[in-house]
């Protein structure tokens, strides 16, 4: 309170430039997604010249944001991303908590070895040919198993969860295996309940990483039934596959889909694809800057 | 030849003691076996006890143990392929170095190899120091509120697939509506099309690194300011110390060690340039200027189907990747006592 009667006009030049800066920073962020979020949401006939700059929808419809999911490629990508996220986040935080409690056991024999081979690989990599190979001696090429399963268990995650549990209380652990409990018992009514919000945050990186893949995802299924939401979308955007989702037919005679201009078509499949993401962004900021506030503070 | 002789030995060996072992009676067997389970009990104490005190960890480790072994062990082996000549029909023949002295006298990977360097160059030198202005920026920020709200902002495109972040800065960039070729016609300049030229293209892989990464890396920094002794705040506010001598005398030390620790792990990617980037914003007219050793190893592997070549590069990319992972995490180890794990 001191130093705010002390301020100097120079300082207060200053503290308006220093917050300046930063609303620059949070237009440049937003501005690019709110453009195309009221690029999608214009009225049809006035998107034709819809400005980069503006903000706000141009008169106001909601068809391209229907037409889109109606849209049976766009239905079967939202399909698979979530049913192929949430089996990847599930044997993600499963594989990940049962490892790290083992690993985090100070007395467990071998646990140095296996520190080094999961440390091996995050160091060495061979690349995506050797992978490709591998999927395809396995027989999962072109399978929805190659992209949930590929590296379910996060070297990182793992390392996360091992450090969170090895500071659970002594005490806590010790008091169970006085009451009779086994260490399957400890792990899953003692560990389990403790680790709830390392386990949710977990299960959030698990949860972005998933949804956002999109590169295994392409290299791994050929049939386009199979895609991920991000791959559909990368068809379309990306590569300008106009007939991925306005169809052939469509395109050739000028109907359904393609009445609608292609770049409100465009604006309208990117948020749908982060629309997931936004909706658990709340949960993400609580969970993710806390996580990594005491990771860089703890060091 | 030598060594196939050996194992036959090896397996008449083992044939021949097969019968023997049948031949001796079972009680025997057992009082030999009980004999060498004490004297092992012996040597090794508890050997029992730890196995009973410790297989339920393993058992519950296995499948994540499993999925390491499977996922990236085996990839290892099939690195082999690196050294092979790759048939349709196998088996591979060993060619030993082969496919990397074809690699090396490529011209098109020294460009791919230049193509990397210089990416990651510009990505050191321009989106490196910006995350670290913000949080200098952010912690200056008097209100609370104010503050989260500008964070809550501009952490989001961490979270966004570079699919998404690529069609953004498409439609961004775009010379007939996009906003930036927008403000530059209002001021008299021609558009331009910045994906696809090639004297731009890098620099929209810069600025939307920056867009992506600089709101979101700057946690790490302010998390570091915000574990500054605010002491030392108040010793300088004591001396005089104005907003600029606070920030270059407290401040900017003290986020020092954060800052040499992550320059450090960003000089250990320096080879990987980010594939996932590239491979949203590459297009027909500039693929050239942009292609870095991950999209080589992509193209040639499974789009020509130059398998061996392109294993030998990515384990090339590998190898180097690996020293210089090692070299930056035991330096920043030793500098600042943080490393990559």
């Amino acid at each position: 309170m001191a130093s705010q009667s002390r301020r100097t006009p120079l300082e207060r030049v200053e503290y308006v430039l220093i917050v300046s800066t930063l609303l620059l920073l949070v237009v440049f962020t937003l501005q690019p997604l709110l453009n195309l979020l009221a690029l999608s949401l214009s009225d049809p006939s006035k998107v034709a010249g819809f400005s980069g700059l503006s903000i706000f929808p141009d008169g106001f419809s909601p068809d391209v944001w229907l037409l889109l999911l109606q849209h049976p490629n766009v239905q079967r990508g939202i399909f698979n991303s979530v049913w192929m996220t949430a089996t990847s986040v599930c044997i993600g935080v499963f594989g990940t908590a049962l490892m790290a409690w083992g690993m985090s056991r100070p007395g467990l024999p071998g646990r140095r070895l296996i520190f080094i081979l999961v440390l091996v690989t995050i160091v060495f990599e061979p690349g995506i040919i050797p992978d490709y190979f591998l999927m395809k001696r396995m027989g999962l090429l072109n399978t929805p198993w190659s992209v949930i399963m590929y590296k379910a268990v996060s070297a990182w995650y793992l390392i996360i969860l091992i450090r969170f549990f090895e500071e659970i209380p002594k005490e806590l652990l010790e008091a169970a295996e006085l009451d009779g409990a086994n260490p399957f018992q400890t792990f899953f009514m003692v560990v389990l309940p403790l680790a709830k919000p390392a386990l949710a945050t977990i299960a959030l990186f698990y949860l972005v990483l998933h949804w956002n893949e999109f590169f295994r995802a392409m290299i791994y299924l050929n049939d386009q039934s199979k895609w991920p939401l991000q791959v559909v979308l990368r068809q379309f955007v990306i590569e300008g596959d106009k007939i991925a989702i306005v169809g052939a037919n469509n395109v050739n005679n000028n109907l359904g889909l393609a009445q609608i201009n292609i770049r409100a078509l465009k604006a309208g499949m990117i948020l749908i694809t982060i629309l997931p993401i936004l909706a658990i962004y709340p949960l993400i900021l609580k969970f993710f800057t806390k996580g990594t506030m005491s990771g860089a503070l703890k060091g | 030849m030598v060594a196939r002789n050996k194992q036959r030995t090896g397996v008449a060996l083992a044939d021949g003691n097969v019968p023997a072992r049948e031949s001796a009676p079972g009680a025997e067997t057992v009082r030999i076996e009980g004999e060498l389970a004490n004297t092992l009990l012996a040597s090794r104490t508890g050997m029992r006890e730890k196995v009973r005190q410790w297989w339920p960890y393993y058992a519950m480790m296995a499948p994540g143990l499993l999925f390491f072994f499977i996922w990236h062990y085996v990839p290892i082996w099939e690195a082999k392929m690196a050294f092979e000549n790759v048939r349709i029909i196998p088996p591979n023949i060993w060619v030993g170095w082969k496919n990397f002295q074809v690699l090396f006298a490529s011209p098109i990977f020294y460009q791919v190899l230049a193509n990397t360097l210089i990416i990651s160059g510009m990505k050191i030198l321009f989106v490196f120091p910006v995350p670290i202005m913000v949080a200098l920026l952010l912690n200056e920020v008097r209100s609370g509120k104010l503050r989260g709200a500008v964070q809550s902002a501009i952490y989001l495109p961490h979270f966004l697939s570079w699919v998404v972040i690529a069609g953004v800065f498409i439609a961004l960039l775009s010379p007939t509506d996009g906003a930036v070729n927008q403000i530059q016609t209002a001021m008299g300049f021609e558009p331009v099309n910045y994906m696809t030229n090639t004297g731009t293209i890098r620099w929209v892989l810069v600025v939307s690194e920056i867009w992506r990464s600089a709101g979101w890396d700057s946690l790490l920094y302010l998390a570091a300011i915000f574990a500054i002794d605010p002491q030392l705040y108040e010793a300088a506010e004591m001396d005089g110390a104005n907003r600029w001598q606070k920030i270059w005398h407290v401040t900017i030390p003290g986020i020092v060690p954060t800052i040499a620790t992550l320059f450090i792990l960003n000089m250990g990617m320096f080879l990987s340039a980010d594939l996932n980037q590239i491979i949203n914003m590459q297009n027909a007219v500039n693929a050239s200027t942009i292609d870095i050793i991950d999209t080589y190893v992509y193209r040639m592997g499974l789009s020509t189907g130059e398998y061996a070549l392109a294993t030998a590069a990515g384990l090339f990319k590998a190898v180097i990747g690996m020293a210089l992972v090692l070299v930056s995490h035991f330096v920043s180890k030793r500098l600042t006592g943080k490393g990559v794990w």
